[in-house]
């Protein structure tokens, strides 16, 4: 039975919803594996947190870094621009100045072609890589942006144009510290600082780049996306990469680069031409020292709660257990089977309970027993005897024992005779009139109706329940009960029935107790005392009550009692004394005693 | 026994797929790039290192990682054609055409499906070769030097040389495709410097010699080459003429002076060739060319010899050491 149980919860691990088990399961479970997962969360989380707050600061390093090195690029050339306006100019052709130009270009290879202006914004020279130099062309020059554009600041520069829709080139305009120094304008070629942001690596494979104010691509590691020019795809991306980093504050962002690969940014200005350098990295190199951890901390999780899970389940299934054995164990003690007991060897609260359990189951089957047999000693005893039998719990009282016991034998005189000539119908209709009347005396006096045979009564006081003065109260009972009787005799007398009624009363030791078996059992009393009483019965006459020596010493005054003598009784040597009660009809108007 | 049947089974498959693996793996179907030579592999040695410089920039070594296909023309450009469609009939994945305009002209008739790099000094929008620098369309995309269109500075070099002069001889290619082009530039650079020009032409090198007695003649103190890859690999024999005959001459390559000869300006030919190697490399790794701009070079370089120039009894003056990028004594 319990191994088929046992396998039935093996194949079911999680038994029907709102079952204890499930409860149990999951209130452990959850009370473990909540912790551990909020605590393994918010650890990744945090971890995440400061990884990208040292992304942060690192890229926006390498991004000042890598911005600081293009100022570099084009502090240099403007320093060389400034080189030639030092000196105002002369009105002669300066051989020297053409000379220096000329020595600038080999200086500066980034820059194309340097055009020098007067103060007063003349060409005076203009030498230049592809086309011809010139000498003192003397060419108006105050048009141009750049002339303009120098007078307001010391240097300019110039919006970022495609050379042939390919190449960016950038117009940078030096003026001298005094305006007959003039000013230097200069083509400069920004493919070059491709060799400027190719020898910038941010960690293993990410980059740097430069985009011009407008948002175009100036300068990046694999040229090609340079000279694509204005308009190309890659632009646009890095322009949203740069308005997220905007919109951030300057913090460092996620978002796809050009080839569509995710990655970390962060970015700085470059002042003089107001461009602005970003630096990227890929996501996963950038996220790389952490996700390593992250892994771990998934495995220590995942492991932790399938711990939980096995710890929840084995506790759970510890507690539910010894209650579906109880739950078991009461259901069969309910149906009787009070042999049965619930086997939890434990030493906590459900193993105190299970001993409980059996206990009461073994109570139980004690007090069965015994409301059974006192159900069987009910027939023998006066209403008020069994009750306390039954009150007492125990019919130990019924013991067989020596007690001072009064004995009363009554009988129908004439019945014999009657019950020949009469009908059944007739002679039950008597029986039944006549226990009835003894019956309610024996109840109402409390004693023990031991024997009711046909019209003999046996009838026993202070036995087996003890009552004070026991002589007086079987006096009184047996006054009221012969004029109980006498009443009914009247009656069937009319009805032409001769019929009588005697009484014998003695009193004396005897043995009593249940004799018989389980199956006929009464209870009786065995002594001289009992014939007594049966012999003073048979001897008296309808109507008489007599009573023996040791009652009527008993009653004593309690009630008149007439002496008649001696008489010679049969069984007895010898000759014994009697005494009558007197019985009149004034009885049945006395009081009963008190049962209680 | 079922269950052992699947794990014969499935090691089976993955004992095979390893097999099929190591198979691949052995035998060398590198990827195969067609070089369309114009001259002999000894001429082009240093163009060539520089080539295969930039292939080992994109990750690519030859014999490694990538197999080569040579086809050389030996100087006879009117090979050029038939060598590359040879080249395309052999299955190259690439094709490199370096060298100049006639290369790249007989490498583009060959094919319109497999990518072309080329390698030049002419300006390939102006030779029909590609229709924009930005986004090639088509199956084209190179280098570019500025050789070409510098012509008109080595003029200017030889006016700084010479400047009292009326004339100079330029030296012209008349079958190079760019040709045109550079003699007008250099008439109308003549014209604002106030010079003369003698045009001499060579196509072949018997014709060499009258370039160096010529200008003696006529009275030009000086020669100017126009860019052509003709003369860019015939350096050597130049300067060997210029020595012999006592003219100052100024080319395009670098070789020239090397070579004993005054002066050259032009684009840095390790750079283009490296960088045509770059390319070449990036679309054998599957890059498509339009998305590969047209490079132009960034370096123009003037190289000047000393020793050549006390030779042929001139003085270079400062304007011209000091624009030197390298000056050889």
């Amino acid at each position: 039975m319990r191994f088929g149980k046992d396998a039935a919860m093996a194949r079911l691990p999680i038994p029907p919803r709102g079952s204890l088990f499930r409860q149990y399961f999951l209130v452990l479970f959850t009370a473990v594996a909540v912790p551990l997962l909020t605590a393994g969360g918010s650890q990744a989380w945090f971890g995440y947190q400061d990884q990208r707050a040292r992304l942060n600061d690192l890229l926006g390093a390498e991004a000042r870094n890598a911005a600081a090195r293009i100022a570099h690029f084009i502090d240099g050339i403007e320093s060389q621009l400034a080189w030639m306006v030092q000196l105002p100019w002369t009105g002669t052709v300066d051989e020297r100045r053409r000379i220096d130009a000329l020595r600038l270009l080999r200086q500066a290879p980034a820059v194309a072609s340097l055009r020098l202006i007067d103060g007063a914004s003349k060409e005076r020279l203009a030498v230049s890589r592809i086309g011809l130099n010139r000498v003192e062309s003397g060419a108006e020059a105050s048009a141009d942006p750049a002339v303009a554009g120098v007078r307001a600041g010391r240097v300019w520069f110039g919006p970022v144009t495609y050379h042939r829709n390919s190449e960016p080139y950038m117009t940078v305009a030096v003026a001298g510290n005094r305006a007959a120094a003039g000013i230097a304008v200069a083509e400069i070629n920004l493919k070059l600082i491709l060799d400027v942001v190719a020898g910038i690596r941010i960690g293993e494979t990410g980059l740097a780049l430069v985009l011009d104010r407008p948002g175009r691509l100036i300068a990046h590691p694999d040229i090609s996306l340079v000279l694509r020019g204005a308009g190309d795809r890659t632009a646009e991306t890095l322009q949203a990469l740069r308005a997220a980093i905007v919109a951030q504050h300057g913090r460092a962002i996620t978002g796809p680069d050009p080839a569509g690969r995710m990655v970390v940014a962060a970015m700085a200005p470059v002042q003089g031409p107001d461009w602005s350098v970003l630096v990227h990295q890929p996501v996963a190199e950038a996220f790389g020292p952490i996700r390593a951890a992250f892994w771990r901390l998934l495995a220590l999780l995942l492991a932790g709660t399938g711990f939980a899970a096995a710890l929840a389940y084995w506790l759970a299934g510890r507690m539910t257990g010894p209650i579906r054995l109880l739950e078991e164990g009461a259901a069969r003690i309910g149906a009787g089977q009070f042999d049965h007991r619930i086997a939890i060897a434990r030493g906590d609260e459900l193993g105190r309970l299970a001993s409980r359990f059996n206990e009461m189951a073994r109570e139980v089957a004690i007090s069965q027993e015994r409301s059974e047999r006192i159900d069987r000693l009910k027939r023998f005893l006066a209403p008020q005897v069994a009750e306390l039998v039954d009150r007492v719990g125990d019919d130990s009282l019924l013991d067989g024992q020596r007690v001072e016991v009064v004995v009363v034998f009554g009988d129908l005189r004439g019945f014999t005779p009657f019950s020949a000539r009469s009908e059944p119908a007739q002679i039950m209709g008597v029986l039944s009139e006549y226990h009835a009347a003894v019956g309610v005396c024996v109840d109402r006096h409390g004693a023990t109706l031991v024997s009711l045979a046909g019209d003999g009564v046996m009838i026993l006081v202070n036995a087996p329940v003890a009552c004070p003065e026991p002589a007086l109260r079987a006096a009184r009972m047996v006054i009221e009960m012969q004029a109980r009787v006498q009443a009914l005799i009247g009656v069937w007398r009319a009805r032409g029935h001769a019929l009588g009624f005697g009484i014998g009363l003695a009193m004396g030791p005897a043995t009593v107790g249940r004799i018989g078996s389980d199956s006929r059992l009464d209870y009786t009393a065995i002594g001289t005392v009992t014939n007594l009483a049966a012999r003073l019965c048979a001897s008296a006459q309808d109507g008489q009550i007599l009573v023996d020596g040791t009652a009527a010493e008993a009653i004593a005054g309690g009630l008149p009692l007439v002496s008649l003598g001696t008489r010679q009784l049969k069984g007895f040597d010898d000759p014994v004394a009697v005494f009558a009660a007197a019985a009149g009809r004034k009885a049945e108007v006395q009081p009963a005693p008190d049962a209680a | 026994m079922r269950r052992r049947d699947i794990l014969g089974a499935s090691a089976g498959a993955l004992v095979g797929s390893l097999v099929a693996r190591a198979a691949r793996a052995q035998p060398p179907t590198r990827p195969a790039l067609g070089y369309l030579g114009s001259e002999t592999p000894e001429r082009v040695a240093s163009r060539l290192e520089a080539f295969r410089a930039g292939l080992a920039e994109a990750g690519l070594v030859e014999g490694r990682d990538v197999a080569i296909a040579y086809r050389w023309a030996e100087g006879r450009y009117e090979r050029l054609p038939a060598l590359a469609k040879d080249l395309v009939r052999s299955g190259v994945a690439v094709l490199v055409a370096p060298g100049g305009a006639p290369v790249v002209l007989a490498a583009k008739a060959a094919t319109e499906t497999i990518p072309i790099v080329f390698e030049m000094g002419g300006d390939p929008v102006a030779l029909g070769v590609v229709d924009d620098l930005a986004r090639p369309r088509g199956n084209l995309t190179g280098v570019s030097s500025l050789s070409v269109e510098v012509s008109n500075k080595r003029l200017e070099f030889m006016r700084e040389l010479f400047p009292a002069a009326v004339s100079l001889a330029v030296a012209v290619n008349p079958t190079s495709p760019t040709a045109g082009s550079q003699l007008a530039g250099l008439r109308s650079a003549a014209e604002s410097l106030g010079l003369r020009l003698h045009v001499l032409e060579a196509s072949r090198e018997d014709a060499f010699e009258a370039l160096f007695t010529e200008p003696h003649r006529l009275g030009a103190p000086g020669l100017v080459f126009t860019s052509d890859p003709f003369f860019a690999y015939r350096s050597a024999q130049l300067a060997m003429l210029a020595d012999r005959h006592g003219l100052p001459a100024i080319t395009q390559s670098r070789d020239f002076p090397q070579a004993g000869g005054l002066m050259s300006y032009g684009g840095d030919f390790t750079q283009t060739h490296r960088q045509a190697g770059a390319y070449a490399g990036r679309l054998l790794r599957g890059e498509k060319p339009r998305d590969l701009p047209v490079q132009l070079v960034t370096k123009v370089e003037l190289f000047a010899n000393l020793l050549a120039a006390a030779r042929l009894g001139v003085t270079l003056p400062p304007s011209i050491l000091s624009s030197a990028d390298v000056v050889i004594e």
